[in-house]
């Protein structure tokens, strides 16, 4: 039976009892018209009859939180101007955690392999070397593989692919892998088969795996790929199979090519080049796997010298898999945590300051029999209510965030599963309660103290007042301190983008238009080969119109492939393994420092006359020449790129470069030396064009250039130099401007706390003030005493807060570059600034509190 | 004055009491709301006034809990009305009630008046 079924009963039942009273007294002599009121007012009170009657059906508790929530949305009605200020804070606070909440949930979701945490990374490392998650080298790895500590264990290279597919080449990525590597993964393929035993065999590797994107772009998803001929650098090899769609992505990789170790490298222990992924040998724990792995390198490195110092770390795919956007999501989770924990305390503090205005509602509400927890909920129903309506308006801000987010096309995990799914619309309603709760608390505490007696008196500045004060006051310090860390941290973050950002890079970023060109090693076996490839292309782009300089380097600057080697010099015993200087290594075509303007310090530029026959020369920059040479003139001086190198011989010393955020990251500032390509040449090179004008008019000619001097080169990652370094400092300017932005917000609602609680404190003492100035007090005085009032609340805030941050910045660190994370002048900067606005905040009442107009004071009491 | 006295002798009903009157006033047959309280007050003499804030609540009340079930009937006169009757978990409630209400009275009156239960 429904509700209104019953209601309708009821009042049948109730007219049907009057009717036979009605009736009773009729018949007993009575006139109708006394009958019925007779009738009526021995029955009493119809409605209350029917609602305690009502009371009596069990459904009380809905129908009451139904009450509440009606009586809550009047309130919120009546007082339009307090409920869309608070919805909207609200939806800022909420939204920004819902964002960033769609972003962890699609990085954190789980790698889809089997049993994901029995497969590992295995890393070379080393301490004195400095060598973190370093590659490792073929000897070593077969001596890992016959440990019986992995049941599978795979190497690993990434690598780029000439695709050709009719008359059209394209590069794309790709991953060398030796067949254990699928078998270390264990997912199936979609379609065909992955790579077995003997397709690691040397001419038995033409064969390829294809990811689904790659098979969808380019195939049209057809079944019948498999069987089916492509043409990779040149070479024709079969498709045996393709991945499923939820194949783990290490890069950009579209294509699979199983892995051949190099003869050339194949005994050597010092050539590291490859990762190592392994699946743990079932029943082996990981931490047994950890000690045998550790003895067996300890094994080797004291029985080759390649290996002294090394040791060898294990680290399970899920933790590899979101390690580098970890330390950002944190950060950015943190900061909108303490935002939206700021936007509870400024809500709490509002609605007290409401409810003080309300007590005598509530206390009139006691005094007519409402029970103090049926109060108390009354209000955590407001304050819910509230909050839900702010998690709904805050799915606009919340997409607007995600868009934003996504626009930076961070190289995170599952970047492309970033979503406002029904998973973060569900964190995003537990959120919106959770928070309803949260600052509903404080105001229904207030109601469960109410005192009758002291709320109906017309003094409202009694005891509660004053304790409801304290806790404004305790708000708005908790509110200051959440603030300051977060602009800490917002500083912190803005002076370490700004070092990198605005620091020179050492060349000319602008008007400068790169393309990669990959020769293909079937077709340019022989580096002569190689070098004239790349000469007839500067050459012809150096013709172009519009170009001012063309030159070509194998590791663009900041560019995510560099290359190292040892620097020994020829004047001095060769060190100890450990002890060698690293340096990144360059192979440039003449003219390149002019193209990058890379300025000339000493000696000269590499040119045309550093030939393939002429002495093997080298320009260093001056970090090099100073770690190696302090003091003396470097030019002229010799070393070898590498122990069993020839030597070269210093012709000139040319400024740093910047090396991007990775390596200054991972290594701190790193030497740079440069090789000319005729001497040193190498299969892939980035062409640089410096342009008159807007650098990517330019693309179109440069790849008709390159397809009339082969057809079969394709060129790929046609980008400026400004866009490059744009794209390697975007999580630095993504967590810049989201952390910023967030600390901003903070800033703003921490000062209307303070004004809030001012303006109130003002209000209360209108008439002390009134007596003060009447009395003969200066404005100024009356002035210094509330701003007093507000800095010492702002000052409790900052002490807290300056702790806090000492604490939490170190979570930084990963972030940072150029800056500790206690730097001294921001923790200072950020105090000033904070204090500035706390003083703001408190003067605009208090120049209210001095235009008191002492008769109205005294007389409105 | 009758009426004002009548008012006075009012007892108010302990809690659980009207719950047993009214189940003992469905023993002999069905009855709607008003005819409950009129058999309350003429078997007690008019000293018995069942308001119907309590009466309504409490006949809601015993038919939640299964000690009454109810129907629309009509009475002698034609009226529709809505008759409760005894369930017999209702019965079984009324034979404890009773038991209870007689020891209760029985302790009660041998306190006021020991010299007749001596």
């Amino acid at each position: 039976m429904t509700r209104r079924q019953r209601n309708r009963e009821l009042h049948e039942e109730v007219e049907a009892h009057l009717h036979m009273a009605i009736q009773d007294r009729i018949d007993r002599g009575q006139s109708r018209e006394d009958a019925t009121f007779g009738a009526l007012s021995e029955f009493g009170n119809r409605d209350l009859v029917k609602e305690v009657t009502r009371d009596m059906w069990g459904w009380g508790a809905l129908e009451r939180l139904w009450q509440d929530v009606r009586y809550g949305a009047r309130m919120l009605r009546k007082n339009p101007g307090f409920t869309v200020v608070v919805v909207l804070t609200l939806a800022l606070g909420i939204g920004a955690n819902t964002a960033i909440y769609s972003v962890i949930q699609a990085v954190l979701s789980p790698i889809a392999i089997p049993q994901p945490d029995r497969v590992v990374m295995v890393w070379t490392e080393n301490a004195k070397r400095n060598w973190r998650q370093f590659p490792s080298s073929v000897p070593d790895y077969q001596d890992w593989k016959a440990s019986g500590v992995f049941s599978a264990l795979g190497a690993v290279s990434d690598n780029g692919f000439n695709l050709r597919l009719g008359d059209r080449t394209d590069r794309i990525n790709g991953l060398s892998v030796t067949p254990d590597f699928f078998a270390a993964l264990a997912v199936p393929p979609h379609l065909g088969r992955l790579f077995e035993a003997e397709d690691g065999q040397p001419g038995h590797n033409q064969v390829a795996v294809l990811t689904d994107a790659l098979w969808r772009s380019r195939f049209g998803a057809s079944p019948s790929v498999i069987g089916s001929s492509i043409v990779l650098d040149g070479v024709p090899r079969t498709v045996v199979g393709v991945l499923p769609k939820s194949f783990p992505q290490i890069g950009q990789e579209e294509i699979y090519a199983p892995f051949i170790f190099d003869p050339a490298t194949a005994a050597n222990r010092g050539a590291r080049y490859f990762q190592v992924v392994g699946r743990l040998r079932p029943g082996l724990a990981f931490v047994a796997a950890q000690q045998r792995m550790a003895q067996l390198e300890q094994r080797l490195s004291r029985q080759f010298t390649e290996d002294a110092g090394n040791s060898v770390a294990i680290q399970s795919v899920a933790s590899a898999w979101v390690e580098d956007a970890q330390g950002l999501l944190v950060v950015l989770f943190g900061a909108v945590g303490f935002v939206l924990l700021i936007a509870c305390a400024n809500i709490a503090n509002l609605l007290l300051a409401r409810g003080t205005s309300r007590q005598r509602e509530m206390a009139l509400r006691v005094a007519l029999g409402a029970g103090r927890w049926r109060l108390c909920r009354q209000l955590l129903t407001e304050s819910v209510l509230l909050a839900l309506l702010g998690g709904i308006v805050a799915v606009a801000p919340s997409l607007a965030a995600i868009r934003f987010i996504t626009s930076f096309q961070l190289d995170f995990p599952n970047a492309d599963a970033i979503s406002l799914n029904s998973g973060v619309l569900v964190f995003n309603l537990i959120l919106a309660l959770a928070t309803g709760l949260l600052f509903g608390l404080a105001p229904a505490w207030q109601a469960w103290k109410t005192n009758v007696n002291d709320a109906m008196k017309e003094a409202s500045r009694s005891s509660t007042g004053a304790s409801h004060h304290r806790l404004r006051g305790l708000f708005v310090v908790s509110e200051v301190a959440l603030t300051l860390v977060l602009l800490v941290g917002a500083g912190l973050m803005l002076r370490s983008f700004a070092q990198v950002r605005y620091s020179s890079p050492g060349f000319d970023p602008r008007n400068v238009l790169t393309v990669r060109v990959a020769l293909s090693d079937k077709q340019y076996a022989t580096p002569q080969k190689q070098v004239a490839f790349f000469e007839r292309v500067v050459r012809e782009a150096q013709a172009l119109p519009g170009v001012v300089g063309a030159s070509a380097v194998d590791d663009l600057p900041a560019s995510d492939n560099l290359h190292g080697t040892g620097i020994f010099p020829t004047d001095r015993p060769a060190p100890r393994p450990e002890e060698v200087k690293v340096v990144l290594r360059d192979s440039v075509m003449p003219g390149y420092f002019q193209a990058m303007r890379i300025p000339l310090l000493r000696g000269r530029y590499l040119d045309q006359t550093d030939s393939a026959t002429s002495s093997k020369v080298a320009v260093i920059d001056e970090f090099t020449a100073h770690a190696n040479w302090p003091g003396q003139d470097a030019v002229g001086k010799s070393f070898r790129p590498g122990r069993t190198q020839p030597p070269v011989q210093i012709v000139g010393v040319v400024g740093n470069v910047d090396q991007g955020i990775l390596v200054k990251l991972l290594k701190g500032q790193v030497g740079q030396i440069y090789l000319p390509a005729a001497q040193m040449p190498a299969p892939a090179m980035a062409v640089i064009l410096r342009a008159a004008g807007d650098p990517d008019g330019l693309a179109p000619a440069v790849r008709t250039l390159v397809r009339a001097v082969d057809i079969d080169q394709p060129v790929f990652d046609v980008r400026t130099l400004e866009a490059m370094r744009e794209k390697s400092q975007a999580p630095q300017r993504l967590a810049t401007s989201l952390l910023g932005s967030f600390a901003l917000v903070a800033m703003l609602l921490a000062a209307i706390g303070i004004y809030g609680v001012i303006a109130y404190s003002v209000g209360q003492r209108t008439r002390e003030f009134g007596i003060r100035i009447s009395l003969g007090e200066r404005p100024l005085g009356v002035l210094r005493l509330v701003v007093r009032q507000g800095l010492v609340l702002a000052t409790a805030g900052i002490l807290v807060g300056l702790a806090g941050a000492f604490a939490i910045t170190r979570l930084l660190t990963k972030l940072l570059f150029g800056v500790k994370p206690t730097d001294p002048l921001t923790f200072v900067g950020v105090t000033a600034l904070f204090a500035a606005v706390a003083v703001l905040a408190s003067v605009l009442p208090a120049l209210r509190a001095t235009r008191v107009d002492p008769v109205i004071a005294l007389r409105c009491e | 004055m009758a009426a004002k006295d009548r008012y006075q002798n009012r007892i108010e009903l302990l809690q659980g009491t009207l719950d047993m009157l009214i189940l003992k006033t469905l023993q002999w047959g069905p009855q709607h709301g008003y005819a409950v309280i009129h058999a309350i007050r003429a078997g007690s003499s008019d000293v018995l006034q069942v308001e119907t804030g309590s009466l309504y609540p409490a006949l809601h009340r015993l038919e939640r809990q299964g000690w009454l079930a109810s129907e629309w009937k009509q009475t002698e006169s034609n009226q529709r009305a809505k008759f409760y009757r005894l369930t017999p978990a209702g019965r079984k409630q009324l034979v404890s009630e009773t038991a209870r209400w007689t020891q209760l009275s029985g302790a009660i009156a041998s306190i006021m008046n020991p010299e007749t239960s001596s």
